[in-house]
């Protein structure tokens, strides 16, 4: 297995790399909200960073965006189906 | 006294009639000048559909816009705006260096894309798929 490259178990992990950080964002606008539907699930619950790879700067900034486009509806608070 | 640059969103009450709508943004305005500020840029983004229910409506005539302002305007417009009927709910963003830096970039069209192409994530289907 340690000789062999091609074990399964060796697979090399894919690293997870911040969206924003790649794209060079600097802020993120509560307006885009194309954008951040990426980062919730199908309930409309906010992904944690450990799923999405974002970095802790810029999630705390997505957060704030999420919850801005859900004051002015333009984003859910609980999903259409679970309500 | 210090100009602030401000983002203003706010959401008119469907029920009126189409021109009326142009009345209550004029209003608006109207109202943010009288209190001392000067706005640079209006949008209109019309009637969109909800996520979820105000006050019982599905829909709202949404406008966006951007104004210079000293900081007492605020809680005056604000105020006003609270008691206000035709107007179901506003945000109001002050923007600071990061945030104007990305208005800047936003007006000459230059904002990198978060998700610049729609094949990255089929291929990460594909590849779900295969194992």
């Amino acid at each position: 297995m340690i000789n062999n490259p091609s074990h399964p178990k060796k697979s090399i992990r894919k690293v997870k790399q911040c969206k924003f950080t790649k794209a060079g964002l600097e802020y993120i606008d509560y307006k885009d909200v194309d954008t951040l539907q990426r980062f919730t699930n199908d309930q409309g619950k906010i992904l944690p960073r450990r799923v999405t790879g974002t970095s802790a700067k810029h999630q705390r900034q997505l957060n704030r965006a999420i919850k801005r486009a859900r004051f002015l509806s333009m984003m859910p608070y609980v999903a259409e189906n679970l309500r | 006294m210090s100009n602030n640059y401000y983002e203003f969103t706010y959401i008119i009450n469907p029920v009126l009639d189409e021109d009326k709508f142009a009345a209550v943004v004029d209003k608006v305005n109207k109202l943010i000048e009288k209190h001392g500020g000067t706005v640079d840029e209006v949008e209109e983004w019309g009637l969109r559909k909800f996520a979820y229910d105000i006050d019982k409506k599905g829909n709202g005539f949404y406008v966006n816009m951007y104004f210079n302002a000293p900081v007492e305007t605020i809680a005056k417009v604000e105020k006003t705006l609270r008691i206000d009927d035709d107007v179901l709910r506003f945000l109001t963003l002050k923007y600071d260096a990061k945030m104007l830096r990305h208005r800047e970039l936003q007006k000459k069209n230059a904002v990198p894309e978060v998700f610049p192409v729609e094949v990255e994530e089929e291929e990460a289907n594909s590849k779900k798929k295969e194992d």
